[in-house]
């Protein structure tokens, strides 16, 4: 269950943390609060998916510098901005980063809890997508080779003509990239292909 | 004096008047005993002021015993006439007689069948008597003689010669006379002394003088201290003035007196005062006149007819007075050399024209009504001129009046408008705070919201009222803070009655400081706070420190983010600061605001003044009103630079401060 992963709320002001913890808790969400950014960094592993409900100003790091860190460290947490008085500029610049959704205090609680929601899968989706990614760097560049001809729909004959090794090969090693992409069918590994294609590098 | 004080003079008089002329008058003649009585009636009157060395008693006696028989001695039958004399009298009553009755004998010899009384009567009797031709003929001065002939029909008929110059006829004039010890030697030097006179209306005892003294440019009246008229008999001025032997009969009361000419030798001559006591002043009698005279000299007493008196009787009068002989005992009698034609009164015709008192000359209101009925045009022409200035006048006035209230009004305009000024800065610092204010605002507002949304989707799937009580307390919680925040606004914003109570400033500074709190960290500005010495409690007019302390603040935050905004050098970071500085001293009270911002950029007392700013959308009124709240505390305000290149504001509060004045 999404339900389930963290949801971090970072917020200065007392209050409203607790407030909203209260009300969120009530949709049955995993609430952990901090006062500060820096709070926030030094208790959280950044590779867990989670949710982060930012407040836009905060003494010390401010929300879109924490976003910005998440990013460098390709986190899969999903980010929500919160804003005491938010305005348009701000609120696109905050989804330009990738944020996935911006609230203004005081936030509806049901539209909160769906955004939380949603932004759990995107989270998880997004910590998925990292994993597939390892195993993607695991492959030997030749298994690299071949997934990216095999889905660009090459026939196996095909695939030994272009590389110039023989047909038995690439049978070996297309069973290796079965079994290294932990994947049953082809079908299953070119839809995990779908999802990295775009944060590979070109071959 | 005027025509008509001495028609008032009259009127006062007129019972007495009425009662002597009614004894006087031929149908009381026809009594014997009439005359007498009028005598005595007179007597009376004039006794009072009778020389004590004149006549004695006996004397007077003697002569009513005379004329009683003489009276007898006439029958009524025998067809005689009666003639009546009025004399003046200006030495009393028994002198008058003394002197004129025996002309009266003189002439009853002369005419025959004739019988002529004489009646001695003051300046007003003797006009009074002409005008109800109660008189045949008078006898008078030459100043009254003109009076009486230009307001009635009088003929002169004599005029009496002088014994002492020749029987020269001009005899009458004014001596100016002062005791022989005292200092004053021309008429100039009795500046504010006080003058003896017989009467203001006495010809040579006073006019002649008044009008010599016109000619050399002097207003007697005035130029005299005081004018004291004695009255009839004239020997009482001499008296009066005293001589160095005999000390005036009331202590030297005048410092000179005006006697007629003639008066002081006759005296003398008499025995009755030493002339060597005496000094005349301004001496100008001419060659051979033998007494000493002020004035120039007008002609001498005159006897006159008046329309009573026949014709026929006029002329034998003349005659017999012309044929009076030189020694004759009634000439002497008269202290006269007998009788002269009448001479030309012209001379006093002058003298009493510019003195503004000839009978034929009108008054000068009435000359000037005349004047006025003669040029209408130029009288309407004037009042009108006086009309419209009058009315320019009041216009004047009532815009003045006008103008002035509105300027009373504009000034408390004024001071509602500076008020009001006041209060639009503390609206614009809330416009500027406004940022801050809705973000601090908004926070227990969020929670609230939070707060029920959870609260009511507990509810929603199954959790007991009871365990959600805590959440109301929290609420509850949020509302005070929400509510204190607004509190704080409305009363920096509210129109403040000026009341100061016992606060400490710290606590302002703390409870003030907040309000920008947000603006601060937005710009990463660091504020710090150092309190020192032993707090204490200050009046103060809590919402004006308030609006001091946001202006100071404000304008420190204003100019690090200038600073921070014209800032280029990259290498050297800009760390911006504002420092607040309280000291609690023993005296005073001093806090110092300092920023590392821009610093002073034009100088403090300029910066000072209302509605300069160095800033774009300033209304230059903040430092103005701060510098007015701290007076307002009998404090100090100070602007200048820092030490670090910024603005210091100081701010020094007196500890004992007694101005109850805001």
């Amino acid at each position: 269950m999404s339900h389930k992963l963290p949801v971090y709320l970072i917020d200065d002001d007392e209050s409203v943390r607790r407030s909203l913890r209260f009300m969120l808790e009530s949709y049955g969400l995993n609430i952990r609060d901090f006062d500060s950014a820096e709070a926030f960094f030094a208790a959280i592993d950044l590779s867990q998916p989670g949710c982060a409900l930012v407040d836009v100003r905060m003494p010390g790091l401010s929300g879109p510098q924490l976003h910005t860190q998440l990013l460098q460290h390709n986190s899969p947490l999903a980010v929500i901005y919160l804003t005491g008085h938010g305005d348009v500029p701000m609120a696109v610049e905050a989804l330009k980063r990738g944020a996935v959704d911006f609230f203004q205090k005081p936030a509806d609680g049901a539209k909160l809890a769906d955004a939380v929601v949603k932004a759990l899968a995107s989270a998880k989706e997004h910590y998925q997508n990292n994993q597939y990614l390892q195993t993607y760097q695991s492959l030997t560049p030749r298994e690299r080779e071949i997934l990216t001809l095999i889905a660009k729909g090459y026939k196996n004959q095909e695939i030994a003509d272009t590389l110039c090794i023989a047909m038995r090969t690439v049978e070996i090693h297309r069973a290796n990239l079965m079994k290294g992409m932990q994947v049953g069918s082809l079908a299953e590994m070119m839809l995990i292909y779908g999802r990295i294609a775009d944060r590979l590098p070109p071959a | 004096m005027s025509v008509g004080f001495c028609a008032a003079l009259w009127r006062t008089n007129t019972p007495i008047i009425l009662l002597i002329l009614l004894v006087c008058s031929p149908a009381a003649m026809s009594s014997t005993g009439g005359n007498p009585a009028a005598v005595n009636v007179l007597g009376e009157q004039v006794s009072t002021t009778e020389s004590p060395a004149s006549l004695t008693l006996a004397a007077l006696d003697a002569n009513n015993a005379s004329i009683n028989e003489r009276l007898s001695s006439l029958s009524p039958e025998a067809g005689y006439q009666v003639v009546d004399v009025g004399v003046l009298a200006i030495r009393g009553y028994r002198a008058t007689i003394n002197r004129w009755q025996p002309l009266m004998g003189w002439l009853e010899s002369q005419i025959p069948n004739s019988y002529f009384r004489l009646h001695p009567l003051s300046l007003e009797e003797l006009a009074k008597g002409v005008e109800t031709e109660a008189l045949d003929f008078v006898v008078t001065n030459p100043g009254q003689s003109v009076m009486l002939a230009r307001q009635f029909s009088l003929s002169w008929i004599a005029t009496l010669r002088s014994p002492i110059n020749n029987g020269a006829a001009m005899q009458v004039g004014s001596a100016l006379v002062v005791r022989a010890d005292s200092p004053y030697r021309t008429l100039r030097d009795l500046k504010d002394r006080r003058l003896g006179i017989v009467s203001k209306n006495a010809f040579g005892g006073y006019l002649t003088l008044v009008y010599e003294a016109q000619l050399q440019g002097i207003d007697l009246p005035d130029f005299v201290g005081e004018i004291i008229p004695l009255g009839f008999p004239l020997d009482n001025l001499l008296y009066q003035l005293g001589s160095a032997d005999t000390p005036s009969v009331s202590g030297a009361s005048l410092d000179a007196a005006v006697v007629p000419v003639c008066q002081l030798e006759q005296m003398q001559a008499e025995g009755l005062i030493k002339l060597k006591d005496y000094r005349v002043l301004d001496n100008q009698a001419p060659a051979g006149f033998q007494c000493q005279v002020s004035t120039r000299l007008y002609p001498n007493w005159s006897m006159a007819k008046t329309s009573r008196a026949t014709q026929s009787m006029a002329k034998s009068v003349t005659l017999a007075l012309l044929d009076l002989p030189e020694d004759h005992p009634a000439a002497k009698a008269a202290d006269s050399a007998g009788w002269t034609t009448a001479v030309s009164q012209l001379a006093i015709d002058q003298l009493l024209k510019d003195l503004d008192m000839h009978p034929l000359q009108a008054p000068w209101w009435q000359r000037a009504w005349q004047w006025i009925q003669h040029h209408q045009q130029w009288a309407w022409f004037a009042l009108t001129i006086l009309v419209l200035l009058n009315v320019y006048h009041f216009w004047l006035e009532y815009r003045f009046s006008r103008r002035g209230r509105e300027l009373i009004n504009t000034q408390r305009q004024l001071n509602e408008n500076r008020a009001l000024l006041e209060h639009a800065q503390r609206i614009a610092i809330a416009g500027e705070l406004g940022a801050s204010l809705s973000h601090e605002l908004n926070q227990p507002l969020a929670a609230i919201g939070h707060y029920c949304h959870g609260a009511e989707v507990r509810l929603q799937r199954g959790t007991s009222p009871e365990e959600l009580q805590s959440v109301l307390n929290l609420i509850q919680q949020e509302v005070s803070r929400a509510d204190s925040i607004i509190s704080r606004l409305r009363n920096l914003l509210k129109k403040r009655p000026v009341s100061k109570q016992p606060l400490y400033l710290h606590q302002l500074v703390n409870d003030t400081a907040p309000l920008l709190a947000y603006e601060l960290e937005q710009h990463h500005i660091q504020l710090s706070t150092n309190i020192s010495g032993e707090p204490y409690q200050l009046p103060l007019d809590e919402v004006g420190v308030q609006q001091l302390l946001l202006n100071l603040l404000k304008n420190a935050a204003d100019a690090c983010v200038q600073r921070q905004q014209s800032e280029v050098d990259a290498s050297k970071p800009y760390q911006p600061t504002i420092d607040i500085d309280l000291r609690y001293q023993e005296h005073k009270l001093l806090l110092t605001v300092t920023d590392n911002g821009t610093g002073l950029t034009e100088d403090a007392n300029l910066l000072m003044q209302a509605f300069y700013s160095t800033k774009s959308e300033g209304l230059g009124l903040g430092l103005v009103i701060c510098r007015d709240i701290v007076e307002s505390h009998g404090g100090r305000f100070n602007l200048e630079t820092a030490l670090s290149g910024g603005c210091q504001a100081q701010v020094s509060l007196p500890r004992k401060f007694d101005g109850a004045q805001a």
